[in-house]
């Protein structure tokens, strides 16, 4: 709660101070934010860890590069939120049938063979990437993204404090335990890959409309996927706080390297995650807590 | 018609006759025994009634509704729950979390929170664990969660529950403390229990009634008296 | 019509279906011993066709003899990752369950991490080298001497192995693990000797295929990822742990892989891969399982 209203506060006070650089900056700290906040509503409530989050952020991306200039772009994002949820609702009733280490590479193979479709659709229109004009200042778009940060993050908190949380970690920890004690458990697994999908999808036409060019290889980026999970794991998933000082600490991390060094943003990415799940499996927040108690 | 019915009920996995034709009455309040050597198909007969697995034919109906291709969740809604053999704690949540879960969904009707946490309560004491509910799931003892898996189905405000060998793998002073703690229960003569034991002296002291299960097959129904004196129960179990 | 029922097709989808039995083998034998998805499995084929390439053009090494050091390269990594990762970690309880909750997210660190280290060392830009690519013809079919090689060594290691786990007694050990594994340590097998054969065994598998795509095919540090997939779906066909039948699916995706594109364009490989794999999951999840549970 405290933390949602200081990050409100923090996004209001960013565009005051103005730097392009600084904003653009916190355009990508709270879109992180947002995106593993969304990632934890499934993967840390039930333990079904999505390695396909990129395919909400790429449906969200393409939905709203079609309609920007036909509405206006509030309700763009709006219908960008909307189709990822639905496409999360078409295909989660079979995509959560499977489990375990076989759900992680389903949502990985789903997210690159939607990846691959709308390639191949673009070609086939003969597009190779698509600009938008005429997009909302970035002043307007930075607090849209820190607005989906908040909602990301209270909604997170909401779930895990609610009657619906306790179903999902029920989930998580026995399904079939879960389904014996009355939790219906396919309809609690498609509502939280629902409720995970939505904002992705917005945070997916935020981020076009910010770059204003798309390009179906960019959006549906496998490396966002990885970015997401790895940023929650190590950020900890027994907390709201975890996703957040996950995404703080990388979106830093990516300013330093990414523009000069992206192999290496990677590498220590790979090897951040690897160590985190062997060695520090409560991640950066417990690692905190554990302070905060001793001091 | 019985608190519980079931019709002609029979399972075939590939080969195998699991359960033949088996039909059974159980009436309300009481405590109805199986008993069968393993592999005789109790365990099955309670997948199938619990809804985990589906009969190839015949029917269960429970307080008059039809059971069969009803979803566990659902059937856990409409009060008939059931423990596992081999136990299946959440394991990372505490004793008290556990109960809440089954709390908050078992019975299908949204609860106060007071409500809640008096449901809770009530189970833990139900099963002496009240002193534990702090503790995670997987720090108790063998004995400690066949006890939460109890409280756990109690919990879900059932009016039928069903125990799978909830006393295999105790020590003998844990069997009688558990032995115990089954007859507080059944004096709540609200409960009714189906229950599977291997410990043939428990569920002689416990059961109203018994059937015995054969290879898939009911070969003797009767009162615990009439079991001790049947000539084919002896023979199945004392050769 | 002519085309499909030419033998040019028939080649082609023999020499890719070989090399896909041949990926997928090296997997299978991991996953049956370690009982965990080496999502990173590709880019061990990348390694293998970085081998051959920088061999041949520095040392002008040519690849018949690279398949030898690319196969001891690999089996020289699988040793460490065994001995310095997995043998302490399985024998550990607290690490060997998360490792196994984790793997496939570790896996793909792992992976993440091999493409930027070779993307860093070696940059993006793809490679190539031209070897035994003279046209031979033989009753209308055309083929180049590299292919046919690529063909002849991919058949002859996977029947090789086939043979060699029928009639070896070593085979037999790792038959008696993968089917198993408490029973097989009981009657004698050594547990631990036996994995990491299998682990060695599997990894220089993956880098002798990677000398083999290197004759025909682009490099470049990302190259491995798609022949992770392949493997994946040629496995689960096949079911997972059965070497066997992990062969015939490999040269039947060859088959329907070559002669769908064949109907289509190139363009639809990735789909087509993708597609499969996705299906393959989604329609036997609880075949998969039971499988993997059972043994």
């Amino acid at each position: 709660m405290i933390l949602g209203v200081a990050l409100a506060v923090f996004g209001a006070a960013v565009p005051a101070f103005g730097s392009p650089y600084l904003m653009g900056v916190v355009f990508q700290v709270a879109m992180w934010i947002a995106l593993a906040q969304s990632w934890s509503m499934l993967s840390a409530t039930t333990g079904y860890l999505s390695l396909g989050h990129a395919v909400f952020y790429g449906v969200g991306a393409y939905v709203c590069v079609l309609l920007t200039g036909t509405i206006p772009f509030e309700l763009a994002l709006l219908a960008a939120a909307a189709a990822a949820a639905l496409f999360a609702a078409l295909v989660g009733m079979p995509v959560l049938r499977v489990r375990g280490p076989y759900f992680v590479i389903l949502t990985y193979g789903l997210s690159e063979l939607v990846r691959h479709v709308v390639m191949r659709i673009e070609s086939a229109l003969g597009s190779f990437g698509r600009m938008i004009f005429d997009v909302p200042a970035t002043e307007v778009l930075l607090w849209w993204m820190v607005g989906l940060a908040v909602l990301a993050t209270l909604g997170a908190y909401a779930i895990r404090h609610s009657r619906f949380g306790a179903g999902l970690a029920a989930i998580r920890e026995d399904e079939v335990a879960a389904e014996t004690v009355g939790v219906p458990v396919t309809r609690l697994k498609l509502l939280a890959f629902i409720a995970s999908a939505a904002i992705p999808g917005a945070v997916g036409g935020l981020a076009l409309l910010r770059t204003s060019y798309f390009e179906p290889a960019q959006a549906f980026d496998p490396v966002i996927s990885f970015t997401i999970v790895t940023m929650a794991l190590v950020g900890g998933t027994e907390t709201v706080r975890g996703p957040i000082l996950g995404a703080v600490g990388f979106a830093l991390l990516s300013e330093l390297l990414w523009s000069s060094l992206p192999q290496l943003y990677m590498i220590v990415l790979g090897v951040t995650l690897i160590a985190f799940i062997l060695f520090v499996p409560r991640g950066l927040s417990g690692l905190v807590g554990r302070i905060g108690r001793a001091g | 018609m019985a608190f519980l019915d079931i019709t002609g009920v029979s399972k075939r996995f590939g080969g195998l006759m699991a359960l033949s034709d088996v039909s059974l009455q159980v009436e309300k309040g009481e405590i109805f025994g199986l008993m069968g050597a393993n592999g005789a198909g109790k365990t099955t007969l309670f997948s199938v009634i619990a809804g985990h697995v589906a009969p190839s034919a015949g029917e269960v109906v429970f307080n008059g509704t039809r059971l069969t291709g009803l979803s566990p969740s659902r059937i856990c809604r409409l009060g008939l729950c059931r423990t596992f053999q081999i136990v299946r704690p959440f394991a990372g949540l505490t004793v008290a979390e556990n109960l809440r879960v089954a709390a908050l969904y078992g019975s299908g009707r949204k609860l106060s929170a007071v409500e809640i946490a008096r449901v809770v309560d009530a189970a833990l004491e139900a099963v002496d664990l009240s002193d534990r509910r702090h503790l995670d799931a997987a720090q108790l003892t063998l004995s400690g969660q066949k006890r939460l898996e109890i409280a756990r189905a109690l919990a879900t405000g059932a009016q039928l529950v069903m125990l799978d060998e909830v006393m295999a793998g105790l020590n003998p002073t844990e069997v009688s403390a558990m032995l115990a703690t089954l007859e507080r229960l059944r004096g709540d003569h609200r409960l009714t229990f189906v229950i599977v034991e291997h410990v043939i002296g428990a569920l002689m002291t416990l059961s109203d009634r018994i059937l015995v299960l054969d290879h898939g097959e009911c070969i003797a129904f009767g009162t615990p008296e009439e079991i001790g004196n049947h000539d084919r129960v002896a023979e199945v179990y004392f050769g | 019509m002519d085309t499909l029922l030419s033998g040019q097709l028939l080649f082609a989808a023999l020499v890719s279906g070989s090399l896909y039995a041949l990926v997928a083998l090296g997997l299978n034998l991991v996953y049956g011993t370690l009982r965990l998805l080496n999502i990173a499995h590709g880019d061990l084929v990348m390694i293998g066709a970085y081998t051959a390439f920088w061999a041949i053009s520095l040392l002008a090494i040519p690849p018949v003899v690279s398949l030898v050091i690319a196969a001891a390269l690999c089996a020289l990594l699988g040793w460490a990752v065994y001995a310095g990762l997995f043998r302490r970690m399985l024998a550990r309880p607290d690490l060997a369950k998360r490792v196994e909750a984790n793997s496939l997210i570790l896996f793909y660190g792992i992976s993440v991490i091999l493409q930027n280290l070779a993307a860093l060392a070696f940059t993006s830009t793809s490679r190539g080298y031209q070897y035994l690519d003279t046209v031979i013809t033989w009753q209308c079919v055309s083929m180049t001497g590299n292919r046919l090689l690529s063909l002849g060594v991919a058949a002859a290691v996977c029947f090789g192995t086939l043979l060699f786990l029928r009639f070896h007694l070593f085979g037999w050990s790792l038959r008696a693990v993968i089917q198993r594994r408490e029973a097989a340590q009981v009657v004698g097998v050594n547990l631990n000797r036996v994995q990491m054969l299998t682990i060695c065994a599997g990894f220089a598998v993956a880098g002798v295929a990677g000398v083999l795509v290197s004759m025909t095919e682009q490099i470049t540090p990302f190259m491995g990822f798609p022949f992770t997939i392949v493997a994946f779906v040629v496995i689960i066909i096949g079911g997972l742990g059965n070497i066997g039948a992990g062969v015939l699916a490999g040269f039947c995706l060859g088959l329907v892989e070559t002669y769908g594109i064949a109907l289509t364009s190139p363009g639809y490989r990735s789909i087509l891969i993708y597609g499969l794999f996705v299906g393959v999951l989604l329609l036997r999840p609880e075949g998969i399982f039971t499988k993997a549970v059972r043994s």
